[in-house]
């Protein structure tokens, strides 16, 4: 659901002349229907569109006064639909699948928040679509007349769009000038090709492309990863609850940083001294970093203290953050790295790729198994980790014993082993023979016998040399890992 | 009687500081700097590839680590064993030597620690280039050939696997659980004094410097 004018949405802004509103950095974020008319764009320099326009009224977008006053649409909407993410003042994102079955349908339910933002007024659009970002390239897509658009298929409606969509001017300049018009022909190109050339931005565009958006990898975290600080005296002062959102906002990026993970969503919550409970989710396409969601966080206590909702009555006594979908992307931003450095990464390993094949640069999770080929999950660097093939926590008994060799052959390397009474005497290392000093086994692994499978014991072998892991399989010894 | 016993608890507590002092010197020998370039040598089964890890692992606090693997064996296990997080760790495999030198280039310039097994053949040349690229870059480098040793000049830290002595298993039964590995030390960070290093490696944890009190030869089954 997106208000494209929510930032000329103020009192001092008159609806029957040209308005627009600029950011910090002069560039147009909003104009009225008059002042688009006048040929004024978003994304424009300020001075070029006064140049168009002499008399536009421009005033300086205030994203938390904006989110003050957005607070009271969020508050309609949730009386018909809950957990409303926010993403910036004017633009909200709404998880409708329980909605849809209550309302009896998409339809119905569109009518009826329409119902609800004309009651509003101004200038509102409604994208409904499987993914945030297609279903916010829908409400793009509409028109005052016709501000809903419902999508059957992301794939088939973001084809027809242009590149220009995706967040990165620099990599749609790059795909324009390949002859890349079009996210439809994108999403033609094949994934192994878009990696090695443009690498995790690229992969996240072809993603985009193809209509699968939720990017967001759910990882198992340790602990209760939420952060929450409470306050006596309570606060009543909104800049000191800032400071303590900033804080707050720290910690909880900086823990879950620890964790190699960042958040995509955050339900902020605030208790109030009569105990009243307030909640909002927001959200962001890239995952959140510390001063991001402090400055959300600033917002929703700036709406929710000086607000239309009632303010906090008595003051602020505990304030919670609460992370949800969580995803690695964000990880080298949290430690310790500056942005500069991941690109460097990025491209390092993009030439690296060139030079030695995609096939050759590679990730590593542990997965289950007994044999320590089969405790590692190879993937393609800028490929997807894929579902484990050994389930790691099955209990798989017969596993050889930490520690890991360090070197593992692709495949057994025949060894010779002279064995003396069943118990091994003597190892072939290259041209001499060794003497065992120690040994420990077997472990014995009984295979797919269904398949066909042979059964195996694997023995640790200890010599002057170092030690070695063997596995003895219809009668042959051979080398299966080195403790190196 | 009670002199004695004071002499003798004198000479204790300063043979314990001394001995305290050596494993802080050795420890700082066992470090590798930004920048700075190790070699390693010996035979696969020394846990030359588990110390050169060693070396590198603080780096990935700060970035990625890559692991040059010529011989196609690496196996991440051993890395996260040392607390290095899957995601921060990448094996690069490469037989081809005309590409080696610009690949190890290549990640010198985005990550901060590298492992790079070195093929035969490669000329010298490329290995003092690569040197100054990891101190110009300040990328901690670890270099490990595959046979024989590295040029002399080239490492600040050159260390050379002596002995291994595995503990935990017996004839038949038990596990590998403990090894300690003898290492002799040259180079720059040794002021040009051969030392000889004991590390003590349990598997699960960072390797560990132990005072170097004598070496137990290796004992033969009974």
């Amino acid at each position: 659901m997106w208000f494209p004018t929510w930032a000329l949405r103020r009192p001092d802004v008159s609806h029957d002349h040209p308005a627009q509103a600029v950011d910090g950095s002069n560039r147009v974020v909003a104009r009225n229907q008059l002042a688009a008319a006048c040929g004024v764009t978003i994304g424009m320099q300020r001075r070029s569109a006064e140049a168009i326009c002499p008399t536009v009224l421009t005033i300086v977008s205030d994203e938390s006064a904006d989110m003050n006053r957005f607070e009271h649409v969020v508050v309609q909407i949730e009386t018909m639909v809950p957990k409303v993410e926010i993403s910036a003042p004017g633009l909200l994102f709404l998880p409708i699948d329980g909605a849809v079955g209550y309302y009896g349908g998409e339809l119905p339910l569109v009518e009826r928040i329409s119902k609800e933002l004309a009651s509003i007024g101004g200038d509102y659009r409604i994208g409904l679509a499987a993914g945030p970002f297609a279903a916010y390239q829908a409400a793009r897509a509409t028109t005052l007349l016709e501000p809903a658009l419902l999508v059957g298929d992301d794939e088939l409606f973001l084809a027809s769009l242009d590149v220009g969509t995706l967040t990165s001017a620099d990599l749609a300049a790059t795909f324009r000038w390949l002859g890349i018009t079009t996210l439809g022909s994108l999403a033609d190109l094949p994934k192994q090709a878009i990696i090695s050339r443009f690498g995790r931005e690229g992969f996240v565009a072809h993603q985009l492309a193809r209509g699968i958006d939720r990017l967001v990898d759910p990882r198992t975290i340790p602990q209760d990863p939420a952060v929450e600080s409470s306050f006596d005296p309570p606060i009543n002062d909104f800049e000191q609850a800032s400071f303590v959102a900033r804080n707050l906002s720290q910690r909880l990026i900086s823990g879950l940083g620890e964790s190699g993970v960042a958040p995509h969503r955050v339900i902020v919550s605030a208790t109030a001294a009569d105990g009243t409970v307030r909640s909002r989710t927001w959200r962001n396409a890239d995952p959140f970093s510390d001063k991001t969601l402090a400055d959300r966080i600033r917002w929703q206590l700036r709406a929710w203290i000086d607000g239309v909702s009632a303010g906090v009555r008595g003051g602020l006594v505990s304030l919670r953050l609460e992370p949800a979908d969580l995803s690695g992307s964000g990880r080298q931003m949290a430690l310790e790295e500056d942005a500069g450095s991941f690109e460097e990464m990025q491209r390092a390993f993009m030439e690296v790729q060139a030079l030695a094949g995609a096939d050759n640069l590679l990730m590593s999770s542990p997965q289950g198994g007994r044999d320590p080929w089969q405790r590692v999950m190879w993937t393609r660097w800028g490929d997807e980790k894929g579902s484990p093939a050994y389930d790691p926590h099955a209990p798989w008994p017969g596993q050889i014993p930490s520690p890991s060799p360090a070197l593992v052959p692709p495949a057994p390397v025949p060894l010779e082993v002279s064995w003396v009474a069943g118990m091994p005497e003597h190892v072939r290392l290259r041209s001499r023979w060794v003497p065992v000093l120690s040994w420990a086994g077997p472990w014995r692994s009984v295979g797919k016998w269904w398949a066909g499978e042979s059964s195996a014991d694997r023995y640790q072998i200890v010599t002057s040399a170092g030690a070695y892991l063997c596995e003895i399989r219809e009668g042959k010894t051979y080398l299966i890992g080195v403790y190196d | 009687m009670l002199t004695n016993l004071q002499r003798k608890e004198t000479v204790i507590e300063s043979i314990s500081v001394d001995i305290s002092r050596r494993t802080r010197q050795i420890e700082e020998i066992f470090t590798l700097d930004p920048g700075q370039v190790a070699g390693l040598s010996g035979l696969p089964g020394s846990g030359l590839t588990r110390v050169g890890l060693s070396l590198i692992a603080p780096y990935a606090q700060q970035g990625a680590l890559a692991f040059l693997d010529v011989r196609g064996w690496m196996s991440p296990a051993a890395a996260w064993e040392m607390g290095i997080a899957p995601e921060r760790f990448v094996v690069v495999r490469t037989r081809d030597i005309i590409t080696w030198g610009r690949i190890v280039a290549a990640l010198l310039d985005g990550v901060r620690g590298v492992y790079a097994e070195v093929p035969n053949g490669v000329k010298d040349a490329s290995l003092h280039k690569l040197v100054a690229k990891a101190r110009t870059k300040r990328t901690a480098l670890v270099l490990r050939p595959l046979n024989g040793q590295l040029p002399r000049g080239i490492a600040h830290l050159n260390l050379t696997a002596r002995e291994v002595i595995w503990d935990g298993t017996d004839v038949g039964h038990g596990r590998l659980t403990t090894r300690r590995i003898l290492l002799d030390a040259s180079g720059k960070s040794t002021r040009g004094m051969e030392r000889i290093i004991e590390v003590e490696d349990d598997g699960t944890n960072d390797l560990r410097v132990v005072p170097h009190m004598g070496t137990q030869t290796s004992r033969r089954l009974a």
